[in-house]
């Protein structure tokens, strides 16, 4: 008992001081399981590729820089997709959020396009704009874009009256509510809609790569799929899962949380 | 020499719902005098917030006039300070960048700033707490900071909407009677809006009376500075005073 006891203090004191344990310790037993399941001779290995086979082919590809490659590019993509919604989002949140009556207008007609999903948009873009970047680019701009636009609003709307009108009352013009009140009140609700809306852009973009993609990591595990590599579309889908991962759960989150905290606007 | 003349003054909304008009404010005239500490005490929905509402610009009259040094006064400015019930401070600045906050949009450069910030966190015994966020303080002291954020600003008319409301009890009566200090020390206009009588007689030099949107009555109160509570409640002038008051709200 003793034994259990000490072994579990252990892991708590390592997780508190390398939080990475606590992460990589629950994919353990999922990456045994596999494990066994691809070795027992169940299915084919060409079929349901072992952990092994992955790992190999992550060196090989990491070491011919095909991987780096189409990492970088769609990460690229994602990036330049997000700084246009961002760039769009914020100031047309911004807008509806603190005026009536581009509420009243705006919101219906935001909530319908919110509806057509990013993929619904791509046979009509691909008559416009063709297989290109301006499509893909057209996508995740959309996917991220409405996030943000709605949590903009609500958090601009979550800002108390009396903020806006003390700070008029302490001389601030209408810009200067704008910069002061506005938008560090409604700073925590935009990155929880940045974080949504970069979760979503990079499911959109793995999905636009595989229809539209010349390269990136949604292209890498199509074209797999047409030399019937099982092991490059599995690596793809962990690499898909790591890296979004570690983008959500050591940037984004604690950015979120922070801002939240600090000003005490989320009570956690 | 009187600083903020008010002459019948109204408010009138429309209510959509309803489809017609709805009277808050009927007829409203008051004087305020230069340094005066001005109470004004009704029951609720009597108009008394409205009244401050459009005094602070916020929201704009529908007939009358309000005059602030003999000009019009035309939606919110820094002349007239404001204390709100829910304090409404900065989430995200901290307590000195709070105070320095009117100064700042006057364009005083950050040095000077904090200088007057600091001024006014000593004047309400802040001192100590000049780097903390608001939500780190009491309610008690979140509403010091507030009082001292508008005065920092140097209003014509310091106007107070139920500030002490939302604190508990033995927090209010310290809160008052810093505020007498402090308006001794510096004589600010006041105009002190409350739904508490004994508060409204305590603080003022005049308590208005207000009902249905129009005047009642006014009462000179000519106790004795500086005000503490431990006297107050034995003094006879003041239970007397407090009693007509009292029966004047009850009344209308």
């Amino acid at each position: 008992m003793s034994i259990v006891l000490k072994l579990w203090s252990a892991y708590v004191r390592a997780t508190k001081r390398w939080p990475i344990i606590a992460t990589i310790v629950p994919f353990i037993p999922v990456v045994a399981l596999w494990s066994i399941v691809a070795n027992s001779g169940m299915f084919p290995r060409a079929f349901f590729p072992a952990p092994a086979d992955v790992a190999r082919t992550f060196v090989a590809l990491t070491y011919k820089g095909i991987l780096p490659d189409y990492l970088q590019d769609s990460l690229v993509r994602l990036l330049t997709g997000a700084a246009i919604g961002v760039a769009l989002g914020i100031p047309l949140g911004l807008l509806i959020g603190s005026s009536k009556w581009a509420h009243r207008v705006c919101w219906p007609v935001l909530l319908f396009f919110q509806a057509i999903g990013d993929i619904a948009w791509l046979p009509i873009l691909l008559i416009w704009f063709g297989f290109g970047l301006t499509t893909m680019t057209f996508v995740i701009v959309y996917t991220v874009l409405f996030p943000i636009v709605l949590n903009t609003v609500l958090g601009v709307e979550s800002v108390h009256r009396d903020l806006a009108r003390a700070a008029q009352s302490l001389g601030a013009s209408r810009m200067r509510v704008l910069w002061e009140v506005t938008l560090p009140g409604a700073l925590p609700n935009i990155i929880t809609g940045l974080r949504n809306g970069l979760g979503y852009g990079w499911r959109a973009l793995i999905a636009v790569e595989i229809i539209v993609g010349t390269s990136g990591i949604g292209f890498m595990m199509f074209d797999a799929r047409r030399a019937g590599s099982t092991v490059e579309i599995i690596l793809g889908m962990i690499v898909l899962g790591i890296l979004w991962y570690i983008v959500d759960a050591w940037i984004l989150a604690p950015i979120e949380r922070a801002t939240g905290r600090r000003w005490g606007l989320v009570t956690s | 020499m009187k600083t903020l003349s008010l002459r019948n003054l109204q408010k009138t909304y429309f209510d959509p719902y309803a489809g017609s008009q709805v009277t808050a404010v009927h007829d409203v005239s008051l004087d305020v005098e230069e340094g005066e500490f001005v109470s004004v005490v009704g029951p609720s929905g009597c108009g008394k917030t409205t009244i401050l509402n459009m005094v602070a610009g916020f929201i704009p009259y529908s007939g009358g006039e309000i005059l602030l040094d003999g000009a019009a006064v035309k939606g919110p400015g820094p002349d007239r300070g404001v204390v709100f019930q829910s304090f409404a401070l900065f989430p995200w600045k901290t307590v000195l960048d709070n105070v320095g906050f009117g100064p700042k949009m006057r364009g005083v450069p950050k040095a000077e700033r904090d200088r007057i910030a600091r001024e006014y966190l000593e004047l309400a015994g802040l001192s100590h707490a000049a780097d903390r966020y608001p939500n780190e303080l009491s309610g008690g002291m979140q509403q010091r900071v507030g009082v001292v954020r508008a005065l920092a600003n140097n209003p014509a008319v310091l106007l107070m909407d139920e500030p002490f409301a939302s604190v508990d009890a033995q927090t209010r009566m310290t809160l008052q009677e810093e505020l007498t200090r402090i308006w001794q020390e510096r004589r600010p206009t006041v105009i002190f809006i409350t739904h508490d009588v004994a508060e409204a007689v305590f603080l003022a030099n005049r308590v208005v009376v207000l009902s249905k949107g129009r005047v009642l009555d006014q009462i000179r109160v000519d106790l004795p500075r500086p005000r503490v509570w431990d006297h107050l409640m034995q003094d006879e002038t003041f239970k007397r005073l407090s009693a007509q008051v009292l029966q004047m709200v009850r009344s209308a």
